[in-house]
């Protein structure tokens, strides 16, 4: 490293420490409450005691974290798949322009991303097509949700990406007798993982952190996501400090993990590709 | 996530197409393949317009109706009843909601874009501990707003929270989320501490994008850091400027998520998102058609505030880039 100048060197270090004290302590220190012992969290609250884990087996049989773990996996996933797949099925042809409105499509999609969230109409859908209280239901309306743009991004991404590849790829492989959707998962999704990637993941943070949501179109417990259902159980827990903190460690652990396996790539995503100024 | 970059996509490719030479690569394919290529193109869009557009005309729709959520009672034409109703003067929660909607969304876009600002001019680089420095950043965003919403609720907590202990060992006791004079500043606070991290990466990708050789030749002429600040990053930055000014905006105008898990709207922290919500789901009676116009009135207001807004900040880029 080479040596910076004493002003250069302060400043570094005051927003190093301002990083620390505002993005890094609030996570360590819930981290640490959901090792307490409430009784010694009652006494001290600001230092960690002998570690507990008990914490965790009670949280997790209390608020049913497993349950909803399971329902919020298997919705996200679903979801997600899903608005890439169809994203990816009205990107290729605007990108390749095989349909005459091809431009007039991608700012109907485009404006999609902007949507604000309106709960109220979607409620209302829901209800009357009988997708209301239903998991099927759920992940068929998270494809697209307003204000969840999965689906419109997906398309965004994927144009672009697919515009960067030559057209001879379409024309050598459709020669030789290729079918479009074999062509399509055999070459064109290989090619556009990156874009692909940073869509999934985009669609899929969204649907599973999704609290309005669940909220309103679910109604059965069985069917509860685990932000519905930790909101809840926290609601009426909501002086079983030592225990809310256990929950929130466990049901913000999948996301922590995904979210530093794909650090790399969605550092290098977002600073490179997509937000050139 | 990609404003910037898909406007600046879309330009690029209106240029080329009129360079290129249309071909007709789809009557390469056979049949069944045209087929699967025209029904999965019109089925997504299908699916798009079902649960996308849909709900947004719907809006409409519903807020000129006495809709409730009550199965099996009629719902009828009521005209501009609600949105009569919304104006008058025994309207649950209207005028506080645009004083709250006022605080929170100038709070969140000044505190959001200055903070993000602080960080990018210091996270920008290739180091080590400045990449550490943005997953830290980063990260609320992805735990998302119900773990952070009770992250700081606990933090918070007004019995034996850590700020709690701070605050009393200065005497100063407070309810925090639970009270009228914390909860709207404390609710900002967590709002701009789970966005930071976007606009920060924002910011950091217009730094890197400002060409290094025109520091280079500004250190060669001997202009000093302040003049280089003033002279080339503040106007190159002018493009990220729009975008996150605008992305906070927008987000924080419409959005109320968080602000449903860390109050639901209690103590003054009902913005107009979070009233439309109550109004057909929460403590009001179920009135959706009611929370429909407000939530129709939300949207007018946004697109009164954005767009002036966004001509301007787009104005202020090419004055500065000219």
């Amino acid at each position: 490293m080479t040596r910076l100048a004493r002003p250069r060197l302060i400043s570094n270090v005051a927003v190093g420490v301002l990083i620390v004290l505002l993005f890094l302590l609030p996570v360590l220190y819930v981290l640490m409450m959901a090792f307490e012992s409430p009784s010694h969290f009652l006494v001290s609250p600001m230092t960690p005691g002998s570690p507990d884990v008990s914490n965790f087996g009670t949280a997790w049989s209390s608020a049913n974290l497993g349950g909803e773990l399971v329902n919020t996996v298997i919705y996200s996933v679903i979801a997600g798949v899903l608005s890439v797949a169809l994203g990816l099925l009205i990107a290729f042809p605007v990108a390749r322009r095989l349909l005459r409105g091809h431009s007039v499509l991608y700012t109907f999609l485009f404006v999609g991303m902007f949507l604000p969230m309106s709960i109220i109409p979607m409620y209302a859908e829901a209800r009357m097509l009988g997708l209301w209280d239903s998991a099927v239901g759920y992940i068929l309306i998270h494809i697209a949700m307003p204000g969840l743009p999965g689906m419109a991004l997906a398309v965004v991404l994927l144009t672009a990406s697919i515009g960067s590849l030559p057209m001879e790829l379409d024309e050598a492989a459709w020669m030789e007798g290729s079918s479009y959707l074999a062509y399509l998962w055999r070459v064109i999704v290989p090619l556009s993982r990156p874009a692909l990637l940073i869509a999934f993941l985009y669609a899929m943070l969204n649907d599973w952190n999704d609290i309005i949501g669940p909220v309103v179109l679910l109604n059965n417990p069985a069917l509860a996501t685990v932000t519905k259902g930790i909101d809840t159980w926290a609601g009426s827990n909501s002086s079983q400090y030592t225990l809310i903190a256990a929950a929130v460690v466990i049901a913000s652990l999948p996301v922590v993990l995904l979210f530093i396996a794909c650090q790399r790539q969605i550092n290098q995503a977002s600073l490179a590709g997509s937000l050139k100024g | 996530m990609t404003t910037e970059a898909t406007v600046g996509r879309r330009r690029t490719w209106v240029r080329t197409r009129k360079n290129r030479v249309r071909t007709q690569p789809a009557r390469l394919l056979s049949r069944g393949s045209r087929i699967a290529m025209w029904g999965g193109l019109w089925l997504a869009v299908a699916a798009y317009v079902l649960f996308g557009i849909v709900p947004m005309i719907g809006n409409i729709i519903i807020s000129f109706t006495d809709y409730t959520e009550l199965q099996g009672v009629a719902v009828h034409n009521v005209g501009f009843y609600n949105y009569a109703q919304m104006f008058s003067t025994q309207a649950p929660g209207l005028e506080q909601g645009l004083v709250a909607s006022v605080i929170f969304v100038v709070g969140v876009t000044l505190g959001q874009n200055l903070l993000a600002l602080l960080l990018a001019h210091k996270l920008v680089g290739a180091g080590r501990l400045a990449a550490v420095g943005r997953v830290l950043v980063f990260l609320p965003i992805a735990l998302g707003v119900t773990i952070v919403g009770l992250l700081w609720t606990l933090i918070f907590n007004p019995g034996t929270g850590p700020m709690a202990s701070l605050f009393g060992a200065f005497g100063v006791h407070s309810a925090f989320f639970g009270g009228d004079t914390a909860a709207m500043p404390l609710v900002i606070f967590v709002q701009i501490w789970m966005n930071t991290g976007f606009s920060t990466l924002v910011f950091i990708g217009g730094l890197r994008s400002i060409d290094p050789a025109l520091y280079e030749a500004a250190a060669v002429d001997g202009i000093g850091g302040w003049q280089r600040l003033r002279r080339i990053t503040y106007p190159l930055l002018a493009p990220s400027v729009t975008a996150n000014v605008m992305l906070a905006l927008v987000g924080s105008f419409t959005m109320y998520n968080l602000i449903y898990v860390l109050t639901a709207g209690k103590f003054g922290t009902q913005t107009l998102g979070m009233l439309s919500f109550n109004v057909a789901f929460g403590s009001y009676e179920a009135d959706l058609g009611y929370g429909a116009a407000v939530s129709v009135l939300l949207f007018l207001l946004t697109l009164i505030v954005a767009l002036p807004l966004l001509i301007m900040l787009r104005r202020r880029e090419r004055k500065l880039l000219t």
